[in-house]
């Protein structure tokens, strides 16, 4: 049955992220983005939370919710502080990879710590995009070659989320330079591998409170069980899988942003008076907010829907289609809605003493977090098309664009 | 709890009215569109085929709102949401066939909320034996020459005289309005006096004083009649007030009749998403046999996106339809998301025919190669401009959204 309404557990967790957001994250947004990272108290206040573990399975030590409680909690936190929301300590990205391209028990292996003691400090990572596209041919230029008992990796990865603070990081890397996209596998590099380098911090546009980075491998060496096969439909569809989870994380998070920048734009707009009148009282401004507050609800509801189709685990194709769609619209929306808010309040929006002009900021590097819309458009169009999901197609390769992750 | 599947009543209906529009419908668009009419033979068929359709918790309009008849209080409610899926189904195969079937049409919702008990048996109880006897339709008259968004300026005056009322003036662009047995008709005792003046009418086919005017000759939705109604010195008597007397002493009575337009824009919306998920599926399939079996992906990745984003549009309108049609159902006040649902889909499904039609390029706009394309193209339109043009449904919104605005 087609219903809006969130169940008792999901509206309780909602609310207790919403209350935790608005009451630590919002008030110190600029300290956070002055400081570009997560003080301790709200590091360690978010772990006692669970605030990262929500969509995990329980066997690796999640709360197992799924993803439309994530959805619920992302927006909270996005609509306070979407660099806070990256820079929330937990498995992040690295978990969900994890769950889709190990096996249980690697998962369970390399998660379960995240929910114990120390968990505050604890972040992982995902090393995919690379500084520059390979040339020569298709795939990584990172490379993964066989040596006794395991890999030895080697090359430079960038857009690095947690680059600095993770302990435990996901390379993908290429194994089989023959077989272009079709070659790659993805290794865990534990932070004491005496072959990885972090490398410097990228200076961004936005999401000051989250760390971006480089790391580089020299012959890093790997062990056989660190390297993650790909679970159910093979590597290339686990990969997608993880890619598809990431953006309803990400598209959650913009639908936060979105509603944060339409609530502020609507109360400039209700308040702000001209010609005798508010702003907001002229059709031109009236307008535009109405066509905003579609843009979040609509995305809103979208994002929804992709949560719940995996949760209820509806064919994977429709699945992914859901999410391909529901990212891309909000992500549009989000960059639509921020843009608006920094215009309708004029040239104040433009000053850093209002808070409008970092979530426009926020907002297009929030875009650049997971597959970006162009791509979703061509996953969406490969499955309404009947298509191959070809790698070298639906992944967001560094040919194509290069993401965070 | 948080879903977005159909529950299987619905999936039922859907997939039946997809297989008849899919072989029944479809085939005769192209020559009802030409022939301007939708044959009588096949929309009594399809009142008997709809009988099978029709989702259990449909409320009788007579009975509704006199407690005549238990309702499980613990049963929600879907009908709303069941209409929505039935009238894009129905809107893909042929959106002015769906204008046409048979009913109360716009004119129930105004009966059903402000009628008196004598009036809803009356004018509800003329379509109960359209199985045996001739098809019947109701109609809704608004809409003036002169006051089309703009509701309070409308100029058809009533003044009472004796036990009768007297009506004069033009009603135009009222769907159905010639073959209705009734029309629910707005006129004004003052229009000075705005709102508050103005009465709802049931006006009887062949009511001395009540002629039908011009049928208008449309873009499209052809197959659909568009009638004008000229009321002069038209004597309607005091039974056929709508509410009866009682429901104009206080503004809200009228307030209620413009109330049903939260209940019917969702569905407009839904019908506007029929029409873009046909062309969209009609671009996808021309692209699938054009490009993707001869050329390499990349070189189409600019059509394929342009697909994606018609696809994501409307799949975005359509979660605002669902959203709306749901509050509806739980009994939430959902003006404001009526008339989002209304505009985005509106808009989505314009952008769709549009679109479609430059992806399957030269050919998409020639009647004789994509003749489909081409008259959905001319269907949608209007989708954006009746029940509430696109700009009106902003006003509707922008009221809710910003503090102390009554008027721009």
């Amino acid at each position: 049955m087609i219903s809006f309404q969130a169940s008792e557990e999901q509206q309780l967790i909602q609310q207790s992220v919403a209350d935790f957001a608005k009451s630590t994250l919002a008030p110190r947004v600029r300290e956070l983005e002055k400081k570009r990272g997560v003080p301790e108290d709200i590091r360690q206040g978010a772990h006692e939370m669970g605030l990262g573990l929500m969509a995990l399975p329980e066997t690796c030590g999640g709360q197992g919710l799924g993803y439309v409680a994530a959805a619920l909690v992302e927006e909270e936190l996005g609509a306070a502080d979407a660099g806070a929301s990256f820079g929330l300590p937990g498995p992040a990205s690295f978990g969900r990879a994890v769950v889709e391209l190990g096996t249980e028990a690697q998962a369970s292996a390399l998660l379960s710590d995240f929910a114990a003691d120390g968990g505050a400090d604890r972040f992982g990572a995902v090393a995919w995009s690379e500084p520059s596209p390979c040339k020569e041919r298709a795939g990584f230029t990172t490379v993964a070659t066989r040596i006794e008992g395991g890999y030895a990796l080697t090359g430079k990865k960038a857009f690095v989320l947690h680059a600095h603070v993770a302990d435990r990081f996901l390379v993908f890397a290429q194994v089989d330079a023959d077989k272009g996209w079709d070659g790659i596998g993805a290794f865990v590099v534990r932070k004491d591998n005496a072959g990885l380098l972090v490398g410097g911090r990228h200076d961004t546009l936005g999401l000051d409170a989250a760390d971006f980075g480089e790391i580089q491998m020299k012959d890093a060496k790997v062990s056989e069980e660190d390297r993650l096969l790909g679970g159910e439909g093979g590597f290339t569809q686990a990969t997608l899988r993880f890619f598809a989870k990431q953006a309803i994380v990400v598209a959650a998070r913009a639908v936060g942003v979105a509603r944060f920048a339409f609530e502020i734009a609507r109360e400039h707009c209700d308040t702000r008076k001209a010609f005798g009148k508010p702003i907001g009282h002229f059709q031109a401004v009236a307008f535009a907010l109405s066509d905003r507050h579609m843009d979040v609800e609509s995305a809103r509801w979208l994002v929804w829907k992709a949560a719940h189709a995996w949760d209820a685990k509806l064919p994977e194709r429709e699945a992914l289609l859901a999410t391909a769609q529901a990212a891309a619209h909000a992500l549009d929306a989000c960059m639509r809605t921020a843009d608006d808010c920094v215009g309708l309040h004029g040239g104040s929006g433009f000053i850093r003493d209002l808070i409008a002009e970092k979530l426009m900021r926020d907002a297009k590097q929030l875009a650049l977090c997971c597959p970006t819309a162009e791509q979703l458009d061509q996953i969406a169009a490969a499955i309404d098309l009947g298509l191959p999901l070809d790698p070298a197609l639906v992944l967001p390769t560094p040919e194509t664009q290069a993401i965070f992750t | 709890m948080i879903d977005f599947t159909l529950s299987k009543k619905q999936k039922e209906i859907q997939e039946g009215i997809r297989s008849l529009g899919k072989f029944v419908i479809r085939p005769m668009s192209l020559s009802m569109d030409r022939n301007k009419e939708v044959p009588e033979e096949f929309l009594r068929n399809f009142m008997r085929l709809a009988k099978g359709f029709r989702s259990d918790d449909v409320v009788d309009p007579i009975e509704e709102g006199v407690a005549a008849r238990e309702r499980d209080p613990n049963k929600v409610s879907e009908s709303n949401r069941t209409s929505a899926i039935a009238a894009e189904e129905l809107a893909w195969a042929d959106a002015a066939m769906l204008l046409s079937v048979p009913g109360p049409g716009l004119g129930g919702p105004p009966i059903r909320a402000t009628g008196t008990r004598e009036q809803k048996e009356r004018f509800f109880g003329i379509f109960k034996d359209m199985h045996k006897g001739p098809l019947k339709w109701g109609a809704y008259a608004l809409t003036e020459p002169g006051a089309g968004s703009d509701v309070a300026g409308i100029r058809t005056s009533c003044r009472k005289d004796g036990r009768d009322w007297v009506i004069n003036g033009r009603k135009c662009y009222i769907t159905n309005g010639a073959r209705a047995s009734w029309n629910v008709v707005f006129a004004t005792v003052d229009p000075a006096a705005g709102r508050a003046g103005h009465r709802a009418f049931v006006v009887e086919k062949g009511t001395p004083g009540f002629e039908v005017g011009k049928i208008e000759d449309k873009m499209g939705l052809r197959a659909n009649e568009t009638a004008e109604l000229v009321f002069e010195d038209c004597r309607v008597p005091e039974e056929n007030l709508l509410g009866g007397e009682a429901a104009y002493v206080s503004k809200e009575g009228f307030m209620t009749a413009m109330k049903t337009f939260d209940n019917t824009r969702p569905l407009v919306g839904a019908m506007a998403l029929g029409i873009g998920r046909a062309a969209f599926e009609y671009a996808r399939d021309f692209v699938k046999d054009n490009y993707v079996l001869s050329r390499p992906v990349p070189r189409y990745a600019a059509i394929a996106e342009r697909l994606a984003k018609v696809g994501r549009k409307l799949e975005a309108a359509r979660s605002l339809v669902y959203r709306a049609t749901y509050m509806a159902d739980a009994g939430i006040p959902n003006a404001k998301e009526a008339s989002m649902a209304k505009a985005a889909a509106g808009q989505a499904a314009i952008h769709a025919c549009i679109e479609a039609i430059e992806i399957c390029g030269a050919h998409g706009s020639l009647s004789s190669e994509h003749a489909l394309l081409e008259k959905w193209f001319r269907d949608i339109k209007v989708y954006d401009i009746f029940e509430g043009t696109g700009n009106i449904q902003r006003v509707v919104i922008s009221k809710r959204l910003m503090s102390g605005l009554k008027a721009f």
